[in-house]
């Protein structure tokens, strides 16, 4: 049962990898063959994507993966395969004198290579159309005192915004951190259903970037530095319940063993056996996540969330590049300040 | 009144995949007695001790402890029976970051309001007997040191202080000096001893050292793979049986020799 399980996982990881690969064959061939689309010109990426033959290419994928695999007598075996059961015999081969070896180092070219085609990089645009953006450069450079007064105030909205969400976020966090926590989930089947619940919940949470948390919230409870706040407060949540819950699930478990033995409940357990020892790196996580939200608040502004990015979008908009500079130097150096502070109190608490 | 502290009938645990820790286990405690319990490391001795209390559930068989019976208890039972047995630990297990003080008095955790415990608070009464208990262990002046100052030694003996502060009338010994320095097993032993002898408590200890057993045990067992295999006397325990229970490759010689064992087996134990 679980050999067929695990046969099939082998199966699976190879045959994507396979139609990966004559995927971005397919790609490349039609991509420099030449080939001209309704205009004349030759296609661009977007419309080569459109002409690949997917099902054609999975079907294929899926012969030669089974080829592969059966074949792995002669032809060594297929990365899925030594992924799932591990090396078989205790030679070392040169990856140059094995199939998987060729496959793999194949496979990262030919994704460098549609990865180049697909982002479309220019090297020589890069390199020789600088003067295009000298106006803002020198803007940076040469920074106007005009807005210097307002972005000191709003700098300082930014440094209390992100400090508010993560004062926020802590008991949130503490408390759903135990709930994430793998070693003390195994109990019953209800904390194990809550440890899936809550961690399932938090991955969703996090994966939603502030930006976006923030237009939720600003239709929520309207422009302004609070709906920032929330917006980092429920992305914080979702980060440090992450931290938290590893941290829990590296301690030590002798006292856990022995405040359970004396007859303890479970809060008492969680009090005495894991408390005190997830407290100093519980502290040094929040110190690091008020620093990431100083980051952050910088540019919740850019949608009307508060701070100093509020004052900051028009003027890119607008071209004002010397107060522009300013802004951008004022943010940081306080980034700048955080980085030393955070580091500096999280090395006397570790 | 009964004189049976533990009772075990037929106790057998797998571990997953398809360990046999223990196999068909019966083995009866007196009340009183001093009992070791000898094998190598990974024989399962840790195990036992721990399906007494239930940091482990026993696959089959059933377990009583004076007279109730420990396997199937669930919740404040469980944790009312717990209440009954101290437990030492091969590496202290002490809340390293809490003082020693504060270590003593989690003992009375099981019969302590949950909302004073949680808040580290507790009434004059305990901290008098927690104190006197410090006293008990030679650790008097010691009270208000971070737990993890201590050496070796001092925290074994802070958690000796830690299970009389418990008051239970069972105390299960998982290699009490194994990770200590050998001349300083003996402090830690008598003060066990004291707690059997003086306290009346019955103690279940595990122990790699021939000299140890022989000074301490009132009754030894032994363990091999997970099976009972010796029951006897300390006084009839010579190198034969020694070798009988350890393997041929073993050397009963010296109680350092063998404690050098135990201190290997540390992490498996």
């Amino acid at each position: 049962m679980t050999r067929g399980y695990a046969r099939l996982k082998a199966l699976v990881v190879d045959w994507v990898l396979v139609s990966l690969f004559l995927l971005m064959v397919e790609f490349l061939v039609i991509s420099f063959s030449g080939r001209r689309g309704p205009t004349g010109l030759l296609v661009s990426p977007e419309e080569t994507l459109d002409l690949l033959h997917y099902a054609w290419i999975g079907i294929a994928a899926l012969v030669l993966t089974l080829g592969w695999q059966l074949a792995r007598g002669e032809r060594g075996m297929s990365p899925g395969w030594s992924a799932v059961f591990g090396e078989e015999g205790d030679e070392a081969i040169p990856w140059t004198h094995t199939l998987r070896g060729w496959f793999t180092a194949l496979l990262i070219e030919l994704t460098f290579l549609t990865g180049w085609l697909i982002t479309e990089v220019q090297l020589v645009t890069f390199l020789t159309q600088f003067n295009k953006a000298t106006d803002i450069v020198r803007g940076l450079v040469n920074p106007s005192g005009e807005v210097l007064h307002q972005g000191l105030v709003l700098l300082v909205q930014t440094i209390f915004l992100a400090f508010m969400a993560t004062a926020f976020a802590i008991p949130v966090a503490f408390a759903l951190s135990f709930f994430a926590a793998r070693n003390l989930t195994r109990g019953s089947g209800l904390a194990r259903l809550m440890y899936t619940v809550v961690r399932a919940l938090m991955n969703i949470t996090r994966s939603v970037e502030p930006l976006v948390w923030a237009l939720i919230f600003i239709s929520w409870v309207g422009i302004g530095p609070f709906a920032g706040v929330l917006a980092l407060w429920v992305h914080s949540v979702a980060a440090l319940v992450k931290l938290y819950s590893e941290q829990i699930e590296s301690i030590d478990h002798g006292p856990v063993e022995a405040i359970t033995a004396t007859g303890a409940s479970t809060l008492q357990v969680l009090r005495y056996g894991v408390v005190p020892q997830v407290i100093p790196p519980f502290l040094s996580f929040t110190i690091y996540r008020w620093d990431i939200n100083v980051r952050m608040s910088t540019i919740i502004g850019f949608v009307g969330g508060g701070g100093i990015g509020y004052i900051l979008k028009p003027r890119v908009d607008l071209g004002q590049w010397g107060e522009v500079g300013t802004l951008v130097i004022l943010i940081a150096i306080t980034v700048w300040a955080m980085d030393i502070i955070s580091a500096k109190i999280r090395e006397r608490i570790v | 009144m009964s004189t049976e502290a533990v009772r075990i009938e037929g106790v057998s645990k797998t571990f997953d995949p398809d360990v046999r820790a223990l196999v068909d286990i019966d083995l009866t405690v007196e009340d009183g007695e001093f009992l070791v319990i000898i094998g190598l490391s990974g024989s399962g001795k840790s195990t036992l001790l721990r399906c007494i209390n239930r940091l482990i559930d026993p696959t089959a068989g059933r377990i009583w402890l004076f007279g109730e019976e420990m396997t199937g208890a669930q919740g404040a039972r469980l944790r009312r029976l717990r209440t009954q047995i101290g437990m030492i630990f091969q590496q202290f297990n002490l809340v390293k970051r809490h003082t020693v003080l504060t270590n003593v008095l989690s003992g009375s955790l099981g019969r302590s309001s949950l909302l004073g415990t949680l808040l580290l608070r507790y009434s004059e009464e305990e901290v008098r007997q927690a104190r006197a208990a410090l006293e008990r262990v030679d650790l008097g002046g010691r009270g208000r040191s971070r737990a993890d100052r201590l050496s070796g030694g001092q925290q074994q003996r802070v958690a000796v202080a830690r299970a009389l502060m418990q008051r239970p009338r069972l105390i299960l010994a998982d290699e009490p000096v194994a990770s200590l320095d050998p001349a300083l097993r003996h402090s830690v032993m008598r003060h066990i001893e004291s707690l059997n002898r003086d306290e009346g408590m019955t103690v279940l200890c595990t122990l790699h050292d021939v000299d140890l057993v022989r000074r301490y045990a009132t009754r030894l067992v032994a363990l091999r793979d997970g099976r009972l295999v010796y029951e006897g006397s300390p006084d009839d325990f010579d190198n034969d049986t020694f070798r009988d229970i350890y393997g041929t490759d073993a050397e009963p010689a010296t109680g350092q020799l063998l404690g050098a064992a135990g201190a290997a087996g540390e992490e498996t134990a």
